[in-house]
């Protein structure tokens, strides 16, 4: 047994502590070294493709498991095609309202030009996350534009604070918002990670269904990001608000506002056209005529179409609000909010009428420049 | 600060660093500070509130060492006033919502919140401590301490605070006075400690612990016999390796300050009786129970029943003594008819000592040794059910595992007709399959103790080649580092007592 008082100041070196010190870090160096070995063996295991037929899910561990799932489709879609040049961000009434085989088709239809175009449409987000979203993907793709489809809700100041605080706290999504740290680098980096990182959760007792839920979204959405709702509305089941016991949709304690920090965040998404060649254009979404009864009146919701509109014309963008050129039917609506699979392709379609209107009007081009040499 | 987080790492670097680099005069100011440092993380209440009782009892030793006369009083007053703290604070659930409800009443609009915000942490291990000191002060075994800081560090010492172990402040006290000079075997001994707490909670404790459904404990008729045994196992590791895994890390964390903690767990499921099995659970509870309640009964009784197979003699001494276990855990039924199982479990084993000479379990053969193991595994783990849940619970529980009605044929084509894809997951639990996770935690967990067990070593990976302990930890790191993906956390199960 040798003694080391770490106490003793006295400057001499004993040679039985110098020995025990190095034994000690020699066990140390091996473990590192066992690590690292451990380490590489399995990434280069996890870069095979028979780790990747068998383990075929992926994620980065994020909170919001359709971020994860958007970020890795849009990144596979983007190797399949050569690039990306319209992505669509917003909420799940963009994930189940936007089917971008159908902009792309409709804009092909009028302007011989055949768009790509990815659904980055994450539930549960409003403005403020989703500015994030939207910097992450103009900075990562450059998309020539980008589609932002708003609603009501995204500027109320009380809608979507949890979900905001978890999804932008993630380890990954801070590393992509440029705040380094080392569990966001390794996500990042270690193909062994994403995916071990769909079954993090095998402990706990709910993972089993959990994972099918998972398993459930990744495949009802589409290589676009498109997610199909089949849920349909019927004229008797269209809540009312005099009649309804509460607001689902507002605090009801207080008239609707606009949220000034909301509408910053709305400034930062148009600021990304300052940057390059992103175009951004805002959507509003066409939701079904009562929810704006939920919001306090028609008279509330023309007051946010010109607060907006106005907002978006200042910071340079363009604004389509929500006309009757785009006549959803009942039955193309899942609930007041959302599209469903018949209502998608038609929301869908006049964005791509829009979007090739304004190819032939104003001569905007939708083209990526970095992708320009691609496949057309 | 929870121990096993990289803040509890970075305390101990500062408080190891502060510790042997001041002048020795200072050191024990250091680790007071340290002490009262990590319990202003949990609350300020509860570094005032310890202070308090650890000063109070600071002066009633030196009281009880200083009387000449009355000094049975003294002790009963001490004893009194900590046993009277534990009720205010521990039992606090109890008489807190009818205290509210006749403050409500009285117009006085109060909240119980608060009141139970202030049960401080460790409570029922300190007053134990407190008795077993005031008590050797009064026979005399020790000499009240002088010195407030020493005494104050003894009932503070952050270490042993939240679980445990239970020290004596004779052997505790002067191992202060020591100057803390570490051997490479100490450090060794320490991080090997650590480590294999590290494994014991973050690896099987809190994994057994997500896996189990809190539905089978509240429901468990509504699950099959073979789910709820598997559970029940699983419960029975789990907890085993939350306090086991917390008592090995904090003992490294102190060995790396010089000051050697009590061992408290020794495989206690390879026991052979439930005499053993005490031997080898909480073991410094144990050593407590037996020195300040057995001993002192039994020697009471014996001086009233002379003979010491006298039915009294035989039978209260162990059942009062594991039914003040029981109170210690938590004044409930379920919690007192859980030490009286234990109690009536020691009685029986003693039964047959009165007619024949008892044959020491190591001279009996092999194979009655592992039935033993296996009997007496099966007793412990049936005695877990009133500790975990209430008495009609546990009752429909230990019905669910025996009732042959509930032993449920396994659908396994269900369960590939989901995995083929075919069949939503839907309810896993009417597959009637154990869970087989719980298997893959429980079969190291198993393992691990066997090793120790047949080296009768805890440390017996310290005496493996260099290159397998490094490849070991080095697989260690990796599992963790895996498992702290996950999304949560459990906290430790015995951080409440």
């Amino acid at each position: 047994m040798t003694d080391i008082n770490l106490g003793n100041r006295d400057g001499i070196e004993s040679p039985a502590r110098k020995h025990a010190i190095r034994g000690l870090g020699v066990t140390l160096l091996q473990t590192v070294a066992f690590f690292l070995l451990f380490a590489v063996l399995l990434e280069g295991l996890a870069r095979t493709s028979l780790v990747r037929e068998l383990l075929p899910y992926m994620t980065f561990g994020s909170w919001h498991y359709q971020l994860d799932l958007k970020w890795l489709l849009l990144k596979q879609y983007v190797a399949e095609n050569g690039g990306m040049d319209v992505i669509v961000v917003g909420n799940s009434l963009v994930d189940t309202g936007v089917v971008p085989e159908v902009i792309a088709q409709t804009y092909f239809e009028k302007t011989g030009v055949k768009l790509r175009v990815f659904n980055f449409g994450i539930g549960g987000l409003t403005v403020s996350p989703t500015s994030e979203n939207a910097k992450l993907l103009v900075d990562t793709y450059h998309p020539a534009l980008l589609i932002f489809v708003t609603e009501m809700r995204d500027y109320d100041a009380t809608n979507g604070i949890r979900t905001e605080t978890k999804y932008l706290s993630d380890s990954w999504m801070q590393y992509q918002m440029g705040n380094f740290n080392p569990k966001g680098w390794l996500v990042d980096h270690s193909v062994t990670l994403q995916h071990y990182l769909p079954y993090r959760n095998w402990m706990r007792n709910d993972f089993p269904s959990t994972f099918a839920s998972y398993l459930g979204t990744y495949h009802a959405t589409s290589a676009t990001g498109y997610e199909g709702d089949l849920a349909e509305l019927t004229a008797d089941k269209i809540p009312n608000p005099s009649t309804s016991d509460s607001n689902p949709y507002f605090s009801s304690s207080q008239p609707y506002q606009i949220d000034p920090t909301r509408l910053v965040c709305l400034g930062t998404i148009l600021d990304l056209a300052r940057n390059g060649g992103t175009r951004i254009i805002v959507v509003e979404m066409p939701v079904h005529p009562m929810f704006f009864e939920f919001a306090g009146g028609k008279a509330i919701h023309e007051a946010f179409k010109e607060k907006i509109a106005e907002t978006v014309r200042s910071g340079g963008g363009i604004f389509l609000p929500a006309t009757e050129e785009v006549a959803i039917p009942l039955d193309g609506r899942a609930n007041l909010t959302h599209l469903n699979w018949k209502g998608a392709p038609i929301f869908s379609a006049y964005l791509g009428a829009r979007l090739a209107g304004l190819t032939s009007q104003d001569g905007m081009m939708f083209i990526s420049k970095q992708n320009e040499g691609g496949q057309r | 600060m929870n121990i096993t987080t990289l803040a509890f790492a970075a305390f101990m670097v500062i408080v190891i660093a502060g510790y042997r680099l001041l002048p020795s005069r200072f050191r024990n100011i250091w680790l007071l500070a340290a002490c009262l440092g990590f319990l202003l993380t949990w609350a300020w209440q509860f570094a005032v509130f310890l202070l308090i009782i650890g000063t109070v009892n600071y002066f009633l030793g030196r009281w009880l060492g200083a009387a000449k006369e009355r000094r049975k009083h003294i002790l009963w007053i001490g004893i009194a006033f900590n046993i009277f703290v534990l009720l205010i604070f521990k039992y606090s659930d109890f008489y807190i919502p009818q205290f509210s409800a006749v403050l409500v009443r009285l117009g006085i609009d109060t909240s119980s919140e608060g009141l139970r915000l202030l049960m401080p942490i460790g409570l029922s291990f300190t007053v134990v401590q407190l008795i077993s000191y005031l008590t050797d002060v009064y026979k005399q075994i020790l000499q009240p301490e002088k010195r407030w800081l020493e005494f104050n560090i003894y009932v503070l010492y952050f270490p042993k605070l939240i679980s445990g172990p239970i020290e004596r402040a004779r052997l505790f006290i002067p191992r202060l006075d020591q100057p803390p000079s570490l051997t490479t075997d100490a450090i060794g001994r320490s991080f090997a400690l650590i480590v294999i707490g590290l494994v014991r909670k973050l690896l099987f404790a809190n994994v057994l612990s997500a896996l189990l459904p809190a539905a089978a404990f509240t429901q468990p008729l509504n699950y099959s016999a073979q789910m709820l045994l598997l559970w029940l196992l699983a419960y029975a590791f789990m907890i085993y390796n939350d306090f086991a895994g917390y008592t090995s890390i904090v003992r490294g964390v102190s060995g790396l300050l010089g000051i050697e903690l009590t061992s408290n767990f020794n495989t206690p499921y390879f026991s052979r009786s439930v005499a053993e099995f005490w031997e080898r659970w909480h073991i410094s509870l144990t050593n407590w129970l037996r020195d300040y309640i057995f001993f002192p009964l039994s020697r009471l009784l014996r001086r009233k029943f002379p003979n010491p197979e006298h039915i009294i003699n035989f039978v209260l001494p162990p059942l009062v003594t594991m039914l003040v276990s029981g109170m210690w855990h938590g004044l409930s039924v379920n919690l007192l008819l859980w030490g009286g199982l234990h109690g009536a479990y020691m009685i029986i084993e003693r039964i047959p000592t009165l007619w024949s000479p008892k044959v020491q379990m190591d001279e009996r053969p092999k194979w009655q040794q592992a039935s033993a193991r296996l009997f007496t595994f099966t007793l412990v783990v049936a005695a877990w059910l009133p500790f975990r849940m209430d008495f009609i619970t546990a009752k429909r529980y230990f019905a669910g595992i025996i009732l042959p009605s509930h032993w449920l044929k396994m659908d396994f084509l269900w369960m590939s007709e989901v995995f083929k894809g075919r069949l939503p997951v839907g309810d896993v639990y009417a597959w009637n399959i154990p869970d087989p996770r719980v298997l893959l935690v429980l079969i190291p967990a198993i393992l691990l103790d066997w090793v120790q067990y047949r080296n009768k070593d805890e440390l017996i990976f310290l005496r493996w080649p260099r290159w397998v302990r490094a490849a070991l930890l080095a697989f260690v790191t990796l599992s963790l580092l895996l498992v702290s993906f996950a999304d949560s956390a459990a906290p430790f199960v015995y951080q409440g007592f």
